[in-house]
């Protein structure tokens, strides 16, 4: 089998790479990139530990070719943080309403979360809910999470300074 | 759990990738959002020696309104589809199903024109797709034709999809004002896919049913249109005792088999009560608008 | 950073994360029988390489089934689908699972499989030289009679096996640098590992290191040592290079040791004041195909704790563990506890139907009102005020007149003994902590602080949480059986008042700033063999759709937790193990086909809850104090017990249909009356 090669964007850095073409794109953010922050929990596509943002929406990578993702631009839980030790509004919450427990789950949850703020505020707590049902977590019962995540919609709401992710207008009508 | 080796290719436009299909012949097959194909692929069930993208071919991701009907790009996110304003107002059955199917972030990926090919009867847009009376753009190396929904699905992952055929657009005919649908789902427990589901959209003239589409989901080989239930409601009032004869019927045309999700007796049970279900609740819409 | 905040940060440390130089992956090739005789086998790492087997360690660890012990690579026989049979490797995991697939040849010879323990119980034994495929069988209590009992009450109850799920599945790497094999593990308890390592590959304990990765869950599974676990060491020590293996979901599903697995037949005598008489019963355990899981030890564990929070005074109970064709059973949160009190609280509110009378009501009347050891051996303390004060917080009754409650208590059994083992070392102003258990997202961080800051009166912040090491801290035991923050707690209570005596002794008298200036280190053994049981009790309200299916309302708990060390960490624990309890009722199941196969076909299809299916969790605490050095009392099983049988129970009120089995079948739950 041939070589592909690729280019993706991670964390706003180019990454480029010859590649197997089965190479998911979990494995390239992993093995490639280095960036070990996003999980691998399941081979179902059912948990969501490995969800990552491409062109600004929540997907689980371990579902995408990294071939799928050549020329995109791809957002990982270590780039949400500016510089050494400034976590993003999402991070911090989690940690202040423990979000987490084990921490396996968590950059896969905070990845959906971090989609879901950008793209909608005033959430209720059943959309919260909704939005990450396809993330798997063990250890919290959700409800820290869901704290978590209302914590952080409303820091977002009275901060500015945070990376913000442009999440694709919808194409179409 | 890792996809065993393929090569792949990703062409820029639909007539490149049909060359391909075609080059390739029964080694290669369509990668649209791979939601489906990739779990298959990880699992080791199936192996495809040649992968087509069409993840780089331009102008298939659409949603765009014709004169007589929604046209829908086959490489359209089943996430854009479902937040399109125009779905959310015309079509509440699709926006139903959407907002059921799979979680999310499947949703991010996986694509209408992926969910429609796979010829998965657990898919929930045939289903919907039946309801609609939707028919399905199909180009191939001899060119395009259409097909219309009902005889699209042929046997379970079996399609009216030829060797070398690509599915480009889906076109949802437009229901004349006083028309409503709906679509229920009775979900495996924790797990996306459903035990049942059924589509149901109505056309109402005064109370008085003109026209209706009801199709099935995870009920058989494929899925299902209960055409005797829509002849049926045809020139009915909606009354309880109609409304309960055309569950009844949806039953009837159901043809589910025994597993551990339940015997055959629980899913029609299951079925009939969500047929009622859907039809109040297309009712409802219908009479709204 | 702190741990935390790392985990936040996609900087946490856990075993897939290790890539060293020159590494290998491993994959296996298993078994796709439940039972089958090995004709040949041929490529890859099989028997003939590692003629070893495995050695019970860890929770709930027996020993004396040698000729039962479960080989590390199959050689004639295969007992179970998803057994390993062989092992293969290669420089990156993608190849490594591609030669699985092609480079080894198994030819098998099928033999009949024994799934369902109940007819294992008359089968033909699975094994030469067995006499039955009991493999444990015990009484316990004293048999009695009571003749003409006014209310006799006979019924079967099943929890089925469940995997124990955690997000990250099980995995290793091992190095070996000539001399000594070091291995990273996600694991409850280095120790039990090292241990087991020791004694499976006959190496001197100065020969090996068990170093804990960031461990993201394990729920019972990661106590204990795995054939693959073996396999790494050795191929890491033959080649000299290290070795990594990860565990994929399919793996964990089939051939990771899932809990409970439990069959209880209960026979209840009762006067008609509802005082109970006795109680009768059997416990099958589905024990798998060897020993080594937690199979023989859990169905006397849970004999013992039938006679649950009441004083039963006659009782006697057949606990008899069972060879099946299926992975052995282990630990699963709760580990036998659930299972005694779904049996026993099943058969409470069963009589209070059959009397008429409230379920709360009857509790009352047979609840201990002194210090009670029951003929099974259970030690309860007087359970009848915590009852009281609990039907009280909760607003028991308020809850019934709106209906759908279901109410549930229950004796928590921590697994105290012998004791856990802690160390501090202060230097250059930090202090860092090693606990003998080892948290897998139970964040002892939180409580170590707090207990830390309490005793030597330090900043918490200065306080570093250790995970384990078995070159930092000499001996250990383990993280379950709700026992850290009792056991590993009060080692750290009594490693941290040494140490200022110590600062005292050398100074004169104790300051935090002289002990943060200096060099300290402090170990404590905290020794303890006796049991030291708690109460719980939990509160659910439920409602039926038209489709049959159950909705949890409200979740309540009430527990006695003795002194609470950190409030958000006693949060999270009750609101995890709520959904798990929530989850082993209606969705959690591993089901199996006459053949043995395993049908279940995802972690979806398992059943682990999604967030849009559990309600909030409420928790509300029981005052009281233990008389541990820690003051604290067992936690983290509790929800895992209290939930599912008053759930069960909520579900009796609002469909009027008897609850039996675990999880509950929802074409069984839209058989209720009032559908039809
Ligand atoms: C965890 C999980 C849960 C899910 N739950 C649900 C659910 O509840 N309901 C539901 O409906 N679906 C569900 N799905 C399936 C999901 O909706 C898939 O996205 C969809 O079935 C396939 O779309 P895709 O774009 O990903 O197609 P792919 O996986 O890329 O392709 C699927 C098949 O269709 C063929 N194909 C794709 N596009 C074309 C085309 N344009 N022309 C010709 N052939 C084509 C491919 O060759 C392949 O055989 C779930 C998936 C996952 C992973
Ligand atoms: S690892 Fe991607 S969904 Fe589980
Ligand atoms: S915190 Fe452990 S899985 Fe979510």
């Amino acid at each position: 089998m041939s070589n592909l090669k690729v280019s993706i964007t991670v964390n706003g850095e180019r990454k480029e790479a010859e590649i197997e073409p089965r190479m998911l794109l979990v494995h390239f953010i992993r093995e490639v990139a280095g960036l070990t922050g996003t999980h691998v929990g399941c081979d179902t596509t059912n948990c969501g530990a490995c969800t990552v943002l491409l062109d600004g929406r929540a997907v689980k990578s371990c579902t995408v070719l990294a071939a799928q993702a050549n020329g995109k631009k791809v957002t990982t839980i270590e780039g949400l943080s500016k510089g050494e030790n400034k976590l993003h509004p999402v991070q911090k919450a989690f940690v202040d309403k423990h979000g987490l427990q084990c921490g396996f789950c968590t950059s896969g949850m905070i990845m959906t979360s971090f989609w879901l703020l950008n793209k909608k505020r005033k959430l209720s707590e059943e959309e919260i809910r909704e939005a990450i049902s396809g993330n798997l977590c063990r250890c919290t019962g959700y409800e820290s999470i869901v704290d978590s995540i209302q914590e952080a919609e409303r820091r977002m709401d009275e901060s500015e300074e945070y990376i913000e992710e442009e999440i694709p207008a919808r194409r179409g009508r | 759990m890792m996809p065993p080796a393929f090569e792949y290719m990703a062409p820029t436009d639909v007539d490149e990738a049909i060359d391909l299909l075609n080059r390739y012949g029964d080694d290669a097959k369509i990668l649209a959002g791979g939601q489906s194909l990739l779990p298959l692929l990880k699992s080791r069930i199936t192996s495809i020696p040649y992968l087509i993208s069409l993840s780089e071919v331009k102008d298939i991701s659409y949603i765009t309104d014709g004169k007589n009907s929604l046209k829908i790009g086959a490489m359209t996110l089943d996430a854009d589809l479902e937040y399109s304003p125009t779905v959310r107002k015309n079509f509440p059955i699709l926006s139903d199903a959407l907002g059921q199917l799979a979680d999310p972030l499947v949703r991010n990926m996986g694509t209408v024109g992926g969910n429609l090919s796979h010829g998965d009867p657990s898919n929930d847009l045939p289903s919907v797709m039946l309801a609609l009376d939707a028919t399905f753009k199909i180009r191939g190396k001899s060119g395009e034709r259409e097909v219309h929904s009902r005889d699209f699905y042929m046997d379970t992952f079996v399609t009216a999809l030829e060797h070398g055929e690509i599915l480009t657009e889906i076109s949802v005919p437009y229901w004349p004002a006083a028309s409503g649908g709906a679509y229920v789902k009775f979900r495996k427990g924790t797990w996306n896919f459903s035990v049942a589901g059924v589509a149901v959209q109505l056309q109402l003239d005064n109370e008085i049913v003109k026209k209706a589409g009801i199709a099935i989901t995870s009920m058989g080989p494929t899925a299902l249109k209960a055409s005797e239930a829509e002849n049926y409601l045809k020139g009915k009032k909606l009354t309880a005792e109609n409304v309960r004869h055309a569950a009844e019927l949806v039953v009837a045309a159901s043809q589910p088999s025994s597993d551990s999700y339940g015997s055959v007796e629980y899913k029609k049970e299951i079925l009939r009560r969500i047929s009622v279900q859907a039809i109040k609740k297309a009712q409802t819409r219908a009479e709204v608008k | 950073m702190d741990l935390t905040e790392k985990l936040v940060s996609g900087k946490g440390n856990f075993v897939d994360d290790i890539n060293m130089p020159g590494m290998l992956h491993l994959s296996f090739v298993r078994s796709p029988y439940a039972r089958a005789k090995i004709l040949r086998i041929k490529g890859g790492i099989t028997w003939k390489d590692v003629d070893l087997k495995m050695a019970s360690v860890g929770e709930g660890a027996t020993k004396g089934f040698e000729y039962l012990e479960h080989p590390v690579l199959a050689k004639d026989y295969v007992g179970y689908v998803g057994q390993p049979v062989a092992a293969v490797y290669a420089d990156s995991p993608y190849e490594a699972e591609d030669l699985a697939e092609t480079s080894v040849e198994v030819d098998y010879e099928p033999l009949k499989a024994i799934v369902d323990p109940e007819m294992s119980l008359t089968a033909e034994p699975m094994y030469p030289g067995l006499k039955s495929n009991l493999l444990a069988d015990k009484y316990l209590g004293a048999d009695f009679e009571i003749k003409d009992a006014p209310v006799i009450i006979e019924d079967r109850f099943v929890n089925h096996r469940i995997a124990t799920d955690p997000i990250e599945p099980r995995g290793i790497v091992a190095a070996y640098d000539g001399n000594r094999l070091t291995v990273w593990v996600s694991t409850q308890s280095v120790h039990s590992l090292k241990e087991g390592f020791c004694e499976i590959m006959h190496l001197e304990p100065e020969s090996v290191r068990v170093i804990q990765t960031d461990t993201g869950g394990a729920f019972g599974l990661k106590g204990g040592i795995y054939p693959e676990y073996i396999v790494a060491a050795y191929l890491a020590m033959r080649e000299k290079r290290p070795v990594k293996w990860i565990e994929t979901r399919r793996e964990h599903l089939l051939a990771s040791r899932p809990g409970r697995g439990v069959v209880g037949k209960m026979k209840l005598y009762a006067d008609r004041t509802g005082k109970i008489l006795g109680i009768k019963g059997d416990v099958i355990v589905d024990s798998g195909a060897f020993a080594g899981g937690s199979g023989e030890f859990s169905a006397r564990f849970i004999a013992m704790q039938l006679t649950g929070p009441y004083e039963i005074k006659n009782a006697y109970i057949h606990a008899m563990s069972v060879l099946t064709n299926k992975v052995p059973q282990g630990p699963y949160r709760g580990a036998g506890r659930p299972e005694a009190a779904f049996f026993i609280e099943r058969m409470v509110d069963r009589l209070a139907d059959e009397l008429e009378m409230d379920p709360v009501e009857i509790r009352l009347k047979n609840a201990t009102t002194a210090p009670y050891v029951s003929p099974t051996g259970l030690t309860v303390e007087a359970s009848k005020p915590f009852l009281e004060s609990a039907v009280k917080a909760m607003g028991y009754h308020d809850h019934v007149r709106k209906g759908n409650t279901g109410f549930g208590w229950f004796v928590l059994v921590p697994a105290t003994m012998p004791g856990e083992t802690a160390r501090i070392l202060v230097d250059g102003g930090t202090v860092k902590v090693w606990l003998g258990g080892n948290a897998h997202g139970q964040r002892h961080d939180l409580f170590v602080r707090s207990i830390l800051s309490d005793e030597l009166g330090i900043d918490p912040s200065v306080v570093e949480w250790q995970k384990g090491d078995t070159d930092q801290l000499e001996d250990g035991v383990g993280a379950w059986g709700s026992r850290s923050a009792m056991m590993g707690g009060s080692a750290l209570v009594e490693a941290a008042r040494k140490l200022r005596k110590e600062v005292e002794n050398k100074y004169g008298k104790y300051s935090p700033q002289k002990l943060l200036e200096g060099k300290w280190d402090s170990y404590e053994f905290f020794h303890y063999d006796k049991p030291y049981n708690n109460l719980g009790a939990n509160l659910i309200t439920v409602h039926q759709d038209d489709l049959g299916v159950i909705h949890v309302r409200e979740c309540i708990s009430y527990y006695d937790l003795g002194k609470v060390l950190n409030m958000d960490n006693v949060i999270g624990q009750n609101a995890g193990g709520c959904a798990e309890g929530i989850g082993q009722t209606l969705y959690e199941g591993l089901m199996f086909d006459e053949n043995g196969q395993m049908m279940t076909s995802s972690i979806a299809d398992a059943g682990v809850v999604t967030a849009d299916l559990v309600p909030r969790y409420k928790l509300l605490l029981h005052k009281s104090e233990s008389s541990l050095p820690s003051r604290a009392k067992g936690l983290g099983e509790a929800p895992t017990i209290g939930t599912p049988v008053a759930l069960a129970r909520a579900i009796e009120v609002a469909t009027g249909l008897r609850i039996r089995e675990t999880p509950i079948n929802p074409e069984y739950l839209l058989s209720a009356k009032k559908f039809h």
